[in-house]
């Protein structure tokens, strides 16, 4: 029992320094460190500031030590060995991407052109089709978490986090967690098998850090001000299709004209599509949350706790239906 | 005072001492009653080596070229006067014995050749006709290959032979109905060893581990196989400077065992011998009278931890050369897409393809009915390779093996992904080298399949 305890608080241990140490990871020190000087250079340049006072501004306390930014560091805490819990019970990728890979095989002859194609080509192929069906999926099942009153009971989670730091990503309720796993699983496990059945051997991961390439570019270009106070905008051109820190934060944003606006990842297409885009602005000027919160929306108990209380509430006034999802937990976004 | 610690020290150490015996098949106590010979312990397997040697013999003189005369004498011939054609001493691995005789005299192998129907192959043949067939034909070859049926007899013969000899004179016959021999009596008049542990030593014989394996990792085994000269030292148990080919070399099926534990994965080497160690301290605790219902009952449970380790362990060379031929596949069609020069390339598909079946085929002489797994082994494998024109021998008429139009090539490749699911379904591989989608693993980990809850 000692034994099994001290493993697993070892691993537990592991998976949080390698949240910082591995490129995989979304705050890996170098891409926050890339995100820091993204941050600096844009307050110089566009607020006017100098360094010190740029650097002054990001460190603020009220932005890393408000109520709501110390209970993401407990979410961070405690649902890393939850999570390490509740993994095996999720479809594995390998499972599935074996049982794709099976099934093709059985019931679909190779088609002749797979052949023709080169490894690097084939290698580009995957990892973008990696990257934008993975980024398409995730606008999805986010639309869906904001529209589904029994999903949003948990999404609502992430929304109640009144100031923005990188480390908002892992203010996340477990059971949202593991539908963030589910997708993940579905979309990696399919597409691994269908390339591998297509393609053998020649498939591998175009990487950086660890990580699919694109992603790893991205986070390097300060995705991770997205939960910030910074409001970097690229302009519209470029925001009707990568999505800009600005507008992910019109995302967390109170007024009403921003709710359901931006859930995209990294693509802005899919917003475009859903007609949900928002452009952001460098002057723009937010305030976060839901509005109207209570001060006990931080503690760790009511994080844990109230989103299935939420969650039976609508069970049992049959709030099944996918519609606006605020209107029925009577809450802003 | 002095004397007891003294005593207290002999018990300890005799008890170490057995303790560390208890690892190597050797120096079982004699138990038959009132036996009057020179022998100090009761272990004899001698036979078995010697097939060993002949079985690699066979193999090396097929593989040059060699007559069916020089095959056949020492396939089915008995002469005295035969010598070890391999494993023969290398620089830096030197064996003990040179002659056939020397193992044990008057041995051959198609005595001892599995005599049931093998439906694997065409024409309703036993297995010693199919040997007898394959011999022949191999003797028409250049150095064993067929080029026109894809058929590579070297691989063909040994890898069956394996099966179709050892495996099947192993959990067929020896820990089937021979361990049915008394326990209460000498095997023969004047032999150091009763019935049932005799017939025991002789399945330990034909596995082809030396008696030490449990000393050795796999790693180890495997390479003493090879005979490399950094495994002499490790083979040479006695220390004498010589690898004697009886109780120190690893042969067969061993050498694959060891093959594919040396991966990590899979423990067949130490579980079998483990278990052959362990039924035959069972048997001589008998003390040379019958076994009880609970010994029985205990000694079956061994052949059945062998019977299913062995089988497996063949499954896992039927899954390993799947995979091999899957790969050949591939690379032919690309060379033939794009006009270049296949011979090379082909002649790797065929070697692989003749360990394939050879091992295929070693699971029907396992003395169990495969059933449906049979079939669909046989309708994945089909009695050839592909060949490039898509045809496969499809019959043995008059003695010749005939071929008709077959899948495409890239269909048969297909189907070498579904043997190896078979071989996961059926038999439960777990080394499973090879892999076809070993890939799709490995693209799992670049990306991770922690769980993470991280949001949007």
């Amino acid at each position: 029992m000692m034994h099994e305890v001290l493993e697993f608080t070892q691993s537990w241990f592991s998976e949080l320094t390698g949240l910082v140490s591995q490129g995989s990871k979304r705050v890996f020190v170098g891409y926050l460190l890339s995100a820091a000087i993204i941050a600096v250079i844009w307050l110089m340049w566009q607020r006017r500031l100098n360094f010190l006072a740029a650097v002054g501004w990001l460190c603020r306390p009220q932005t890393w030590w408000s109520n709501s930014s110390r209970s993401d560091y407990w979410l961070l805490l405690l649902n890393q060995p939850l999570m390490l819990l509740l993994s095996p019970l999720l479809l594995s990728k390998l499972v599935l991407a074996t049982s794709i890979f099976y099934g093709l095989s059985d019931w679909v002859d190779r088609p002749l052109w797979s052949s023709d194609i080169s490894a690097f080509w084939v290698s580009v192929l995957f990892t973008s089709s990696l990257f934008v069906v993975d980024d398409a999926s995730r606008y999805y099942l986010h639309r869906l978490m904001h529209r589904w009153p029994v999903l949003w009971a948990f999404h609502r989670v992430h929304h109640t986090a009144e100031s923005l730091t990188p480390f908002t990503v892992f203010r996340t309720h477990p059971v949202e967690g593991m539908l963030f796993g589910l997708r993940s699983a579905l979309v990696q496990g399919s597409l691994i098998g269908i390339f591998v059945f297509l393609f053998g051997d020649l498939v591998t991961l175009l990487s950086l850090l660890g990580a699919n390439i694109f992603t790893s570019v991205l986070n390097l270009l300060g995705a991770n001000l997205r939960h910030s106070p910074v409001p970097i905008s690229y302009g519209k051109k470029l925001e009707a299709w990568l999505i800009s820190p600005a507008q992910h934060q019109i995302h967390h944003s109170q007024a009403p004209e921003h709710w359901n606006k931006n859930f995209g990842a990294f693509i802005a297409v899919w917003d475009r599509l859903g007609n949900t885009i928002e452009y952001g602005s460098n002057t723009q000027e937010l305030t976060y949350g839901l509005g109207h919160q209570k001060p006990h929306e931080h503690k760790l108990l009511t994080l844990y706790w109230q989103p299935f209380k939420n969650c039976w509430r609508c069970l049992r006034r049959n709030k099944l239906e996918p519609k606006i999802a605020m209107s029925v937990i009577s809450e802003t976004p | 005072m002095n004397k007891t610690l003294l005593s207290i020290a002999v018990v300890t150490g005799l008890a170490l001492s057995a303790q560390a015996n208890a690892a190597v098949y050797a120096e079982f106590p004699i138990t038959v009653k009132n036996y009057t010979g020179d022998k100090v312990s009761s272990e004899s397997y001698g036979g078995q080596m010697a097939r060993h040697g002949l079985h690699n013999s066979v193999k090396n003189l097929i593989s040059k070229g060699a007559s069916l005369d020089q095959t056949q004498a020492y396939f089915s011939g008995k002469a005295a006067g035969r010598a070890i054609i391999n494993p023969v001493s290398k620089d830096g691995f030197p064996v003990l014995q040179t002659q056939i005789d020397e193992l044990s005299k008057g041995k051959n192998l198609s005595g001892k050749t599995y005599k049931g129907l093998i439906t694997g192959m065409p024409g309703g043949l036993t297995g010693l006709e199919l040997l007898e067939l394959m011999m022949d034909k191999a003797a028409q070859t250049d150095n064993g290959f067929d080029p026109l049926t894809g058929y590579d007899y070297t691989q063909l013969i040994s890898k069956f032979a394996m099966g179709a000899v050892f495996y099947n004179q192993a959990v067929d016959s020896y820990l089937d109905e021979k361990l049915d021999k008394p326990n209460n009596k000498a095997y023969k008049e004047g032999t150091a060893y009763t019935g049932k542990e005799h017939v025991w030593d002789e399945a330990f014989g034909y596995f082809g581990a030396p008696a030490h394996a449990l000393e050795l990792t796999a790693a180890e085994v495997y390479g003493i196989a090879k005979q490399k000269p950094e495994s002499f030292a490790k083979a040479d148990y006695n220390g004498d400077g010589k690898v004697s080919l009886v109780n120190e070399m690893a042969y067969a099926h061993a050498y694959y065992a060891a093959s594919f534990d040396k991966g990590g994965k899979t423990q067949y080497l130490h579980t079998i011998v483990q278990a052959f160690v362990d039924g035959r301290s069972l048997i001589a605790s008998a003390n040379g009278e019958t076994l009880t219902d609970a010994q029985l009952s205990e000694l079956m449970g061994y052949t059945d931890i062998i019977k299913t380790q062995w089988q497996r362990l063949i499954a896992e060379a039927v899954f390993k050369y799947a995979g091999s031929v899957y790969g050949d596949i591939e690379k032919l069609e690309t060379i033939v897409e794009a006009n270049g020069d296949a011979v090379k390339a082909y002649r790797n598909y065929a070697k692989h393809w003749g360990e394939l079946k050879g091992f295929a085929l070693a699971l029907e002489t396992g003395g169990v009915n495969l059933g449906e797994t049979g079939v669909k082994l046989n309708r994945l494998l089909g009695y050839s390779p592909v060949l490039l024109g898509n045809t496969q021998v499809a019959a043995l008429i008059d003695g010749e093996f005939v071929q008709s139009s077959s899948v495409s090539m890239s269909e048969y490749r297909v189907q070498m992904i579904k043997l190896q699911k078979l071989m996961i379904d059926d038999f439960g591989v777990e080394a499973r080298n090879k892999d076809v989608t070993a890939n799709l693993a490995q693209l799992v980990d670049s990306l991770g399949e922690a769980l993470a809850a991280e949001n949007d």
